[in-house]
């Protein structure tokens, strides 16, 4: 094996064995999840050989070669002789076999009379939940007016009843509160916002607290960041030159505004992958001075494919050509199909799929939509501005330094002369005016080469040329239409985005509702979220997800509305305390019959710290932030000199979302609590329980620095009496005045100790790193 | 203090999965400590902890343990044809220069292996070593690599090799990391290398640095004092625990209070394991402390015997920084390079060897040494010009010592240039499998479920060859 082969057959994924079709169906239902997974990809809608295997009638009536089975008679039928190798020709093709207790339950379902219980269907889409369109199912009615505040809560309550269950008590304003605004800013609320909720009239006052934090611009911060672990957004490439990708950043700040402007769901989708295709646009004045409204809103839409340009790559010179191409249009399909549809498909990159319908075929047909897509930077200015705005020095003012240089080497000119010249060139570059904005986004390299099945991911290893198609057990998309060869302006992705987005397709909102709904509880209603395969987990409440996935399209893929929906149900207002029996029946709260305890992620919590000392700069947008490191966090970093800190000390403390993530080196503090590494898409962040995060949250310069500027805040907001400062620390750190008993031991610690060492506490305890 | 439900939820939320509640099975024991508690391995093992010696930067084999005369002869002429003409980085094999060696090698101990005189002080330790001549992989630039080396895979987001173990075997000192990481400075492929990938954190490995702060955020501030500190911690688990309690039965929260009280053992712990200061003189002098060129990586040597002792399951010791003229990547003047990084590392790998043995404990303890690869035998780039080695993963050179390995022996062979492996070749799946083979696990299952299925260090590969060749006399 050369070394490149096996280089990427190394990619080849494992399944674990014997993981056949779901157990205990029918007959006929297990035979068309063998048929699905074996020859849906090309006896289905691609109809290879004319046949058509999804549908009774269709495999009757047969291909080229005639019916594909007799019913009754299993040795007779075509496919039997086919799968079994004892006919004329094998299926399927290559070295890929049905398993012999396949070949069985085939014959043996013909032999029944093959009978396709599900023919009535009227779309030939597999049976499993994921892959059907989610239907409006009907509300139960539990029978209580009181609890039910939307059908949320009707869903969950039939659920807790089932199970002789219910719902925990409603939580207390202050805990309600500080979840609210940890779940929609990532930031604990300041003792002002939360004595302004609890003084409003209480009838509306939470509603109105949801709107407030909704249409403050930290909210898409905190939304912006979840979206940007599911694209495994950041800065640089990784691996050793840890390239820089210099407008990442840009993406970054598109993403957050998205989620601000509740852009609708499809659009945001549509925008990422083929902004450039669907919203054409040039940069011409067409004679106005600024440039057109309509043409700076398409250039700003075509940032959203920046996506595809910041994947890790080990970019290096040995890294290029078609292994470079072939690696990044399938970590393109990865990183898309994780995040948009929730299905897993980067194992039928070297062999089908094993548990789920989607094909080797399937999976280059899909990278085909990029084929012809490559990385290319637009300017952000008008034409004119490109033009007139380069740092070239005026050019007859450099001819005349370098000639006078040219005369003699710098160093024999006398001092005061090369003085002058130098100032004059320096002068020269400084009144030149600033480089204009540009973008690396998505465009086309100039021909779009034929995509090819290639054995085991391998690039060299070219075997069936494949046209852009998608997964045959999902629903079809729009028809391609393109010219003959390789030199023409395709459309491949704006098809790809109109399939993803079409009403048709089942997976892209209950995914998306599903991420929501994860984000507020702590777990989805289906427990892996970016898994709707059949290796993932089944939904909790499959009612309850079809209804918000019919809700979320017809209310206009708004996600605000969704989050609206949900967190002003009672379920999400539960508290997160419940009696032993019912955490007895209900251990892993499958049935959210009480709010789950989490703990803040890393952001959440390097932020909360700082909004807590008073030093938090709210500042948005813009390159991102080095943080100053000490020595001993840098020391694992290959080059010192590829770390520079931001010499502006304000900026450091800014939120987590603006720092530069670079992928050789994530900031300790937040790498200790669990930041993803951005190697792919992260769909759900750990939360460990380690000994070096109480290390860091006790000795680390970060946590000390934190906690002497939380002390002088208090100091300057309070006047100085330990009674005072203990109350406000409290009420700041914790979002409530201590009791009693808390009070007394604070004060007591405080003749101990130093008003910085009790505010490092309040950062230490668990309360201030966990949400009710 | 651990019920069977709390101890359950706990690995729940800690991440842990049914691979390794299974694997608890299989074992019929119950866990006393949560998911580092050691736990004896389920198959027999002959090593029970881990020093690897890692050479960062990737040393040449010709140079070092595996002699070729044919290159020596052939030196400034093109490849033979023979040799194949595959594209080789930017051109042709058979168009690039061969590069003999300027070393001189001799046979050592009863085994008369041959080693070059770049190591006179391994040398000397040939019978305790297993030279295995023909590993091979498929990462030609160093991330991919090192990615490969430790973790099996060429890119972030696997465990590393250290973390598997950990997982499958726990530690011995609760109060020290299982896996400790000693790092001369940089780390080319980032510090993911030695990340624990997907399994839960506690199997992360832990790098300690040089000086009374071994450990990132290990020491208070100096204004407060121990007793403070106890005072902070004591205080502070005041408040939690009132908080636990209106919270009724929350392990999650439980678990944070353990971790504060291992970060206080640790605080104890590790500065008492890293004081070198306490080592006779003699000792000092056997790993090269009295040698400023060798006392860096001497020291770190040291360290990690202090280590292994008490305890730690799997402790790195790396050589190089990650530059190129301060590790073993010798794309210019190659010899220099290693003469100069055998005189930083050849007197504390030997003094280690001898001391683990003299202690008894090199029989449990497997010692490994090499790069991510190896190194070309022809001249990198310049058309013969150049006197240095480019990378090379076709066929490269590992030792291993102790821990069950029958020293004096040389396993598999290059081709006659010293650039494919040629005999009993040894791919990586096959060195990852055999050395959890060694240490009384098995690659095929130890398994952890991520993402919908189960993975493994050998991914869908992996023989176990090489540790039976290992342990045969």
């Amino acid at each position: 094996m050369s070394p490149a082969t096996a280089f990427l057959s190394a990619w080849a994924l494992l399944s674990p064995a014997g993981l056949s079709a779901a157990t205990g169906e029918s007959i006929s239902g297990k035979a068309r999840s063998i048929l699905e997974t074996n020859c849906f990809a090309c006896h289905g809608n691609t109809r290879m050989s004319g046949l058509d295997l999804r549908t009774a009638a269709a495999a009757l009536e047969g291909g080229i070669r005639g019916p594909a089975l007799v019913p009754g008679d299993a040795e007779a039928s075509l496919l039997i002789g086919a799968v079994s190798g004892n006919g004329e020709f094998k299926m399927p093709p290559g070295g890929s076999s049905l398993s012999q207790s396949d070949i069985e339950t085939l014959s043996e379902w013909i032999a029944r009379g093959a009978d396709w219980t599900d023919d009535a269907a009227p779309s030939p889409q597999s049976k499993w939940w994921s892959f059907r369109k989610p239907e409006r199912p009907a509300v139960p009615d539990p029978n209580e007016t009181a609890w039910v505040r939307n059908p949320i809560d009707a869903f969950v309550l039939a659920g807790l009843r089932e199970a002789g269950l219910e719902p925990a008590e409603a939580a207390a304003p202050r805990t309600l509160a500080r979840r609210a605004y940890f779940d929609l800013h990532g930031l604990p609320p300041s003792p002002t916002e939360i004595e302004t909720f609890i003084r409003d009239d209480p009838s509306g006052a939470y509603e109105r607290l949801v709107d407030r934090l909704l249409e403050s611009e930290r909210y898409g911060e905190r939304w912006g960041r979840y979206w940007l672990d599911l694209v495994r957004y950041a800065d640089t490439s990784g691996f050793e030159t840890d390239h820089f990708y210099t407008s990442a950043w840009r993406y970054r700040d598109y993403v957050i505004e998205s989620f601000n402007r509740d852009k609708p769901y499809t659009e945001f989708v549509r925008e990422q992958i083929a902004a450039d295709e669907l919203w054409p646009t040039d940069m011409d004045l067409e004679g106005t001075l600024n440039l057109p409204a309509g043409k700076k809103e398409n250039v700003k839409r075509r940032i959203g494919t920046s996506l595809f340009t910041l994947g890790a790559f080990p970019i290096e010179y040995t890294y290029y050509g078609d292994l470079y191409r072939s690696e990044w249009r399938a970590e393109a399909i990865d990183t898309i199909g994780s995040a948009f549809l929730g299905l897993t498909l980067e194992c039928a990159r070297c062999h089908d799929h094993k548990s789920d319908p989607i094909t080797h075929r399937d999976y280059y047909r899909m990278t085909a939509f990029f084929a012809g897509s490559a990385e290319v930077e637009i300017p952000l200015v008008s034409l004119y501005d490109t033009q007139t705005s380069t740092r070239r020095f005026p050019l007859l003012e450099q001819a005349r330094i370098l000639k006078r240089m040219a005369k003699g080497s710098v160093k024999d000119l006398a001092a005061e002369e090369r003085r002058e010249l130098l100032a004059r060139l320096g002068e020269a570059y400084l009144q030149a005016p600033e480089p204009y904005d540009s973008a690396k986004v998505l465009g086309y390299e100039g021909r779009v080469p034929q995509t090819y099945v290639l054995a085991h991911g391998d690039f060299r290893r070219k075997g069936d040329p494949v046209q852009p198609g998608f997964p045959a057990v999902l629903p079809s998309g729009p028809p391609l239409v393109e010219p003959d060869g390789e030199s023409f302006v395709p459309k491949r992705r704006a098809a790809l985005a109109e399939w993803m987005t079409s009403p048709d397709q089942p997976l892209l909102a209950r995914v998306m509702v599903n991420r929501i709904w994860q984000h507020h509880f702590g777990e989805g209603i289906v427990r892996s979220p970016s898994n709707s395969g059949r290796q993932g987990e089944a939904p909790s409440h499959p009612e309850l997800l079809d209804w918000l996935a019919v809700e979320f399209a017809e209310r206009g893929w708004s996600v605000k509305e969704m989050h609206r929906l949900i967190m002003l149900s009672s379920t999400y207002r539960s508290a997160s305390a419940a009696p032993p029996e019912a955490i007895e029946g209900d251990p892993d709260n499958r049935l959210f019959g009480r709010m789950n305890r989490r703990r803040l992620d890393a952001d959440a919590i390097r932020d909360s710290i700082l909004a807590v000392s008073g030093r938090l700069n709210l500042k948005m947008g813009g390159v991102g932030v080095i943080l100053p490191l000490t020595k001993e966090e840098i020391l694992a970093a290959r080059m010192p000199y590829l770390w520079p800190p931001n010499p502006d000390p304000q900026e450091h403390n800014r939120r987590s979302i603006y720092l530069q993530a670079k992928r050789s080196l994530t900031v300790p503090m937040l790498q200790i609590f669990d930041a993803p590494d951005t190697a792919r898409s992260c769909s759900r962040r750990e939360t460990s329980t380690v000994a070096p995060q109480a290390l860091a949250m006790m000795n680390s310069r970060f946590a000390l620095d934190q906690a002497e500027a939380f002390a002088d805040r208090l100091r300057r907001e309070t006047g100085g009496a330990p009674a005072t400062l203990v109350e406000a620390a409290w009420s700041t750190a914790l979002g409530r005045p201590p009791e009693p008993e808390e009070r007394e031991t604070a004060l007591a610690y405080l003749e101990r100790n130093s008003l910085p060492r009790l505010c490092l506490m309040l950062l230490n305890m668990n309360e201030f790193l966990y949400v009710d | 203090m651990w019920t069977d439900e709390s101890r359950r939820c706990f690995l729940r939320r800690s991440g842990l999965g049914i691979g390794w509640l299974a694997a608890m099975d299989l074992l019929g024991q119950s866990d006393q400590a949560g998911p580092l508690a050691a736990r004896p391995a389920p198959l027999p093992a002959s090593a029970k902890r881990v020093i690897h010696l890692f050479m960062q930067g990737g040393p040449s084999q010709v140079d070092t343990f595996d002699p070729k005369p044919l290159l020596n002869r052939l030196h400034g002429q093109h490849p033979p044809r023979s040799f194949g003409s595959e594209d080789f980085q930017n051109g042709k094999f058979h168009d690039l220069t061969l590069m003999g060696s300027k070393r001189t090698f001799a046979r050592h101990g009863q085994s008369g292996m041959q080693v070059s005189d770049l190591f006179p002080h391994v040398a000397r330790q040939a019978d305790d070593i297993a030279v295995i001549r023909s590993n091979y992989h498929e990462g030609f630039t160093h991330s991919q690599a090192q990615f490969l080396i430790h973790n099996g895979w060429p890119r972030i987001g696997r465990p590393s090799l250290g973390s598997w173990i950990l997982y499958g075997l726990g530690t011995e000192n609760n109060n020290l990391p299982g896996f400790v990481v000693l790092l001369q400075g940089g780390v080319r492929s980032g510090p993911e290398v030695y990340g624990e990938g997907f399994l839960p954190a506690v199997y992360q490995g832990t790098s300690f640095r040089p000086g009374p702060d071994p450990i990132l955020y290990l020491n208070p501030p100096p204004d407060r004092s121990l007793e403070q500190q106890r005072d902070f911690l004591d205080t502070l688990r005041t408040f939690n625990a009132r908080h636990l309690r209106e919270r009724s039965f929350d392990t999650d929260l439980e678990a944070r209070l353990q971790s504060y009280e291992l970060a206080f053992r640790m605080q104890m712990a590790a500065p008492e394991a890293t004081d070198i200061s306490a080592e006779s003189a003699a000792t000092k002098r056997l790993y090269g402390l009295d040698n400023p060129v060798s006392a860096d990586f001497g020291g770190r040597c040291l360290l990690a015997r202090r280590l292994v002792e008490r305890g730690v399951r799997f402790v790195q010791v790396w050589s190089g920084n990650g530059q190129n003229a301060i590790d073993w990547d010798g794309h210019t003047g190659c010899d220099q390079n290693h003469l100069d990084r055998a005189a930083e590392t050849d007197k504390a790998v030997a003094g280690l060897l001898a001391d683990l043995k003299s202690r008894g404990m090199l029989d449990s303890t497997l010692v490994i040494w090499g790069g991510e690869f190896g190194r070309t035998p022809t001249s990198d780039g310049g058309r013969g010009r150049s006197e240095g080695r480019d990378h090379n993963p076709y066929g490269f050179t590992l030792w291993m010592a102790g821990g069950g390995v029958r020293g004096g022996k040389v396993i598999g062979s290059t081709d006659e240039l010293g650039l494919r492996a040629a005999e009993h070749p040894v791919h990586l799946n096959d060195l990852h499998a055999s050395i959890l083979a060694l240490l009384g696990l098995d690659h095929e299952r130890l398994t952890y479920r991520h993402t919908g299925r189960d993975f493994r260090l050998t991914d869908v590969g992996g023989s176990t060859d090489l540790a039976d060749r290992l342990r045969q006399a």
